[in-house]
């Protein structure tokens, strides 16, 4: 994906090839990085009709409904959170959330298993990054195959190129490392649970230069994820380099006669990493 | 030469930062020096910086984001003119701003411009060593400095094009280290040697401290942020525990990348200290409570708005940093 980007928009490794560290190296050039061209361009009509071809969609209809900051205070690091109002009582069968501008604009796409659970709110959160100023989108489909948009523009720009890493030698030391959380609810009796994963990893989005190398950091980032509650499928998720470094969901599911997690995880080197945990959090 | 006269240490930054106790002592000490003299440097486009001990300059910058109107010139720069050289430490935030900051040193020595050494990677401190390229100089700094800036540099120009006009951002280079201190580094200006120190990761995993051995004057670079909100960019757990072992040392000022010229420690640490330690608790208090990152960046650290210049610019980045790395605690 990346690739195709540098090449879209003539991107250009050559100029960084000939940097040197010592050599006072002027990266004035890679100003030329910046996404150009596609600024105020439209890419929804492309994006919505790859992803559900001449489906119908119905936009801020009330059945989901995005929070997201109107404007980004760190763009590589922005909280993003979706919800299914308690009055909407279908069972979920996909989420798939975008952001027009990002050079990947697909975000993630999740596909509900039977213990997603019914009978409350429910609500999925995550962290992204946002390149450009841009409307970040979510569109769920219920059971009944009915698709739903909301949308919120946001001010954000620099959340891809930017390094959110602060100290890339400590970041790389528990690649992988997973932390699962479960949140019973108050009243136990309650059909929604809410849970957490956090996963230490890089998801590197191959836009980053190592000044060391002239070249760009590879690309490393979480590709897939699987939640089951007692061996049953709360969601598969499909991710891209648009989820902020150390991927971090929270989510909801249903009550169950047990409610332990287990979350299995690839990464684009087909890297595995699992995790469990119960209700105590164990 | 450079006509020189007293001024009055400027109390009003001091009494924003410190306990009434710690601002009559650090009042105290600065009047009772007769080290901070003023020089004009009118020189160019007039550029300020005071001698703030014999053969140290400092440049107070501006609590500002960048702008055309402030050129970059919004963190303290400094120079140490020794016997047989000049070393400049932090060039300011474009090579308008670095030429002004060259003309006063100029105005004030002929000695070659042997060293430029950058505290850490951030533009409003690095963004003016291409006015220096002249006096063919060596950039010195923390060995993971060029790694910092060089992936950082496209979204750091980009933003600084932006902010501060074609004017003002004409000239600016990415000049990295052409000398990395991996450890501790000395440099001999000529009857005075100065310290370098890499100090684990804290406002940025590349700080570098430097010590004046002839007058005991430790610049900390973004270690130390007085009425200028600190943003952090490294670790905040790190931040504190380094504050710690500063707090313990002793020098007769210590320069802060933003701030007064000149300060006393340990008080000069205290505001950053109180505003990073309330952070740091409050947003423990909401991970053990399981609640969200929307939620510590509406409330964590509030108690600290009114004690800062730019809280609203930096605070929230601040605390999305620090949820992001406390949460794996």
């Amino acid at each position: 994906m990346d690739a195709n980007y540098n090449e879209e928009n003539g991107a250009m490794p050559f100029t960084l090839k000939s940097l040197t560290i010592g050599g006072a190296a002027a990266l004035a050039g890679l100003l030329l990085l910046s996404p150009v061209a596609k600024a105020d361009e439209d890419v929804w009509p492309t994006l919505r009709q790859q992803a559900f071809g001449d489906r119908t969609i119905q936009a801020e209809d009330g059945m989901v409904v995005i929070e997201i900051p109107g404007t980004a205070e760190d763009a590589a690091l922005v909280p993003l959170t979706v919800r299914v109002p308690p009055q909407v009582t279908q069972n979920l069968k996909s989420l798939t959330l975008f952001i027009d501008k990002n050079p990947d604009p697909k975000v993630a796409t999740l596909a509900f298993g039977p213990a997603a659970g019914k009978g409350g709110e429910r609500s999925f959160s995550t962290r992204v990054r946002i390149e450009d100023f841009s409307y970040v989108r979510a569109v769920l489909e219920t059971e009944d195959g009915t698709l739903h948009m909301a949308s919120k523009f946001v001010a954000a720009a620099g959340g891809c190129g930017a390094m959110q890493a602060k100290d890339p030698d400590t970041e790389s030391v528990d690649l992988g490392k997973t932390i699962v959380k479960v949140f019973p609810p108050a009243l136990e009796q309650s059909p929604i649970w809410s849970a957490q994963v956090m996963i230490k990893h890089p998801n590197a989005n191959g836009m980053q230069l190592d000044i060391n190398t002239a070249n760009f950091i590879p690309a490393r980032f979480v590709k897939e994820m699987t939640v089951k509650r007692g061996g049953e499928l709360v969601f598969q998720m499909e991710s891209t380099f648009s989820i902020s470094t150390n991927p971090n969901f929270r989510f909801t599911f249903g009550r169950g006669p047990d409610n332990s997690l287990d979350v299995a995880i690839t990464d684009t080197d087909e890297a595995r990493f699992a995790a469990k945990a119960g209700p105590s959090g164990s | 030469m450079v006509p020189m006269k007293t001024v009055e240490p400027r109390p009003a930054p001091l009494q924003h930062a410190l306990s009434r106790q710690g601002f009559l002592r650090a009042a105290f000490a600065l009047a009772a020096s007769p080290l901070l003299r003023y020089v004009p440097a009118e020189a160019a486009e007039g550029l300020e910086a005071s001698e703030v001990a014999p053969g140290i300059f400092v440049h107070q910058g501006r609590y500002e984001l960048q702008s055309p109107q402030n050129r970059g010139d919004m963190a303290n720069a400094s120079f140490v003119v020794g016997t047989d050289a000049v070393a400049v430490i932090d060039t300011l935030g474009s090579a308008v701003a670095g030429r002004e900051l060259r003309s006063a040193i100029r105005a004030v020595t002929d000695k070659p411009i042997s060293y430029v050494i950058n505290t850490h990677m951030h533009p409003d401190h690095v963004f003016g060593n291409a006015a220096f390229k002249e006096d063919n100089p060596t950039f010195v700094g923390h060995y993971k400095l060029a790694r910092g800036l060089g992936s950082r540099a496209e979204r750091y120009l980009a933003i600084n094009k932006t902010m501060l006009g074609e004017e003002a951002f004409e000239g600016i280079e990415i000049i990295v280290p052409t000398l990395a201190v991996e450890d501790s580094l000395n440099l001999d200006l000529g009857g005075r040697t100065l310290v370098l120190e890499t100090q684990a990761t804290a406002h940025t995993d590349n700080d570098l401290t430097v010590t004046d051995t002839a007058t005991d004057t430790l610049f900390l670079g973004d270690l130390l942020f007085s009425v200028h909100v600190p943003t952090l960019d490294g670790s905040i757990t790190g931040w504190l525990a380094l504050i710690d072992e500063l707090g313990r040392r002793e020098a007769a000022r210590v320069v802060p990348g933003h701030g007064p010229h000149a300060m006393a420690l340990p008080e000069a640490l205290q505001p950053e200290q109180r505003y990073l330690a309330a952070i740091t608790a409050d947003v423990r208090q909401l991970i053990k409570d399981g609640r969200t990152l929307e939620d510590a960046i509406r409330t964590a650290g509030f108690s600290e708005r009114d004690a800062w210049k730019l809280f609203d610019q930096y605070h929230v980045r601040n605390v999305t940093a620090a949820f992001a790395e406390l949460e794996w605690e």
